[in-house]
């Protein structure tokens, strides 16, 4: 892996919608998202020297990636909450399903974005990537006993976000 | 959706929905930007390095010729401003290359010249 770029993009393929997902919930802007990640992978390739294989990877790497985003979060001062797209799919969907679908999307986006970042990020890689909260306290350099309170607060304001509209998507 | 904030397992179902309204469009896509960037910062680091050794190179051996030429040059100016100080400190090596014995001014100017020293 070291010095190799073939190797390190076998972890991009792994890891890397994982980082994006992660920086999507730091970064509300899509792009910024994806330049942090970048970011953070180019940073993580001229670091891999100094990584420890007797640690696991995937918590070095995105505690880079999520380093990355909060700094280029804390360069752009914080951003409006984008709006929701207009241009969804419809994946089939009738006009009430996809009624439906664009006001789910809209209270995730809303929810999302009351979160606060640590809480967010923890919701995310606990629920959407199933991390163990000792990995997630890695990334982030917290304790684990606030990485499960931070899933609790967030998983509380989610459901107040959503009310009983995810049951209907499934 | 279950949710329970008690919950100590992922929630599948408000994972599914995370992970769809993150990741964006076109992954595949988004992958190969990652993997085409490292790549490139990969060529790099070697281009890089093959660009700065061949100029440095160079410029350390001019530098250290000039530094030479300079320690040279520098070195007979100051032996040619005092006739005395270069004969005195030749005349043992014009004794041991000319293979005659010195004149006796030449001995007396070596002799002053120790004692001013």
């Amino acid at each position: 892996m070291r010095g190799d770029p073939e190797a390190f993009g076998s972890l991009i393929d792994r890891h890397g919608l994982a980082a994006r997902r992660a920086a999507r919930a730091i970064l509300r802007d899509e792009d910024d998202a994806d330049d942090a990640v970048q970011e953070g992978m180019l940073a993580a390739w001229r670091a891999i020297e100094r990584f420890d294989p007797a640690r696991p990877f995937r918590p070095w790497l995105m505690r880079i990636v999520v380093n990355a985003a909060l700094d280029a979060r804390r360069r752009s001062k914080v951003r409006a909450a984008e709006p929701v797209s207009e241009t969804l799919e419809s994946g089939g969907l009738g006009p009430d399903r996809m009624a439906e679908a664009a006001l789910l999307r809209a209270r995730i986006d809303a929810g999302l974005a009351d979160l606060p970042e640590r809480q967010r990020i923890a919701l995310v890689l606990f629920d959407a990537e199933g991390w163990g909260h000792a990995d997630i306290a890695a990334a982030l350099g917290v304790p684990e006993g606030t990485v499960r309170s931070y899933v609790f607060h967030a998983r509380r304001a989610m459901r107040q976000s959503l009310g009983t509209l995810a049951e209907g998507m499934k | 959706m279950t949710m329970s904030p008690f919950d100590n397992q992922p929630d599948p179902e408000l994972g599914r929905l995370l992970r769809e309204h993150l990741t964006g469009p076109a992954p595949e896509a988004f992958l190969r930007r990652l993997k085409g960037a490292v790549l490139a910062e990969g060529a790099d680091q070697w281009d890089v390095l093959a660009g700065w050794a061949r100029p440095r190179v160079l410029a350390a051996a001019i530098a250290a010729g000039f530094l030479l030429w300079l320690g040279a040059w520098f070195g007979d100016m100051s032996r040619s401003s005092d006739p005395g100080v270069t004969m005195a400190s030749s005349l043992p090596a014009q004794a041991v290359v000319s293979g005659q014995p010195p004149a006796v001014d030449e001995i007396m100017l070596a002799l002053r010249e120790r004692d001013r020293r």
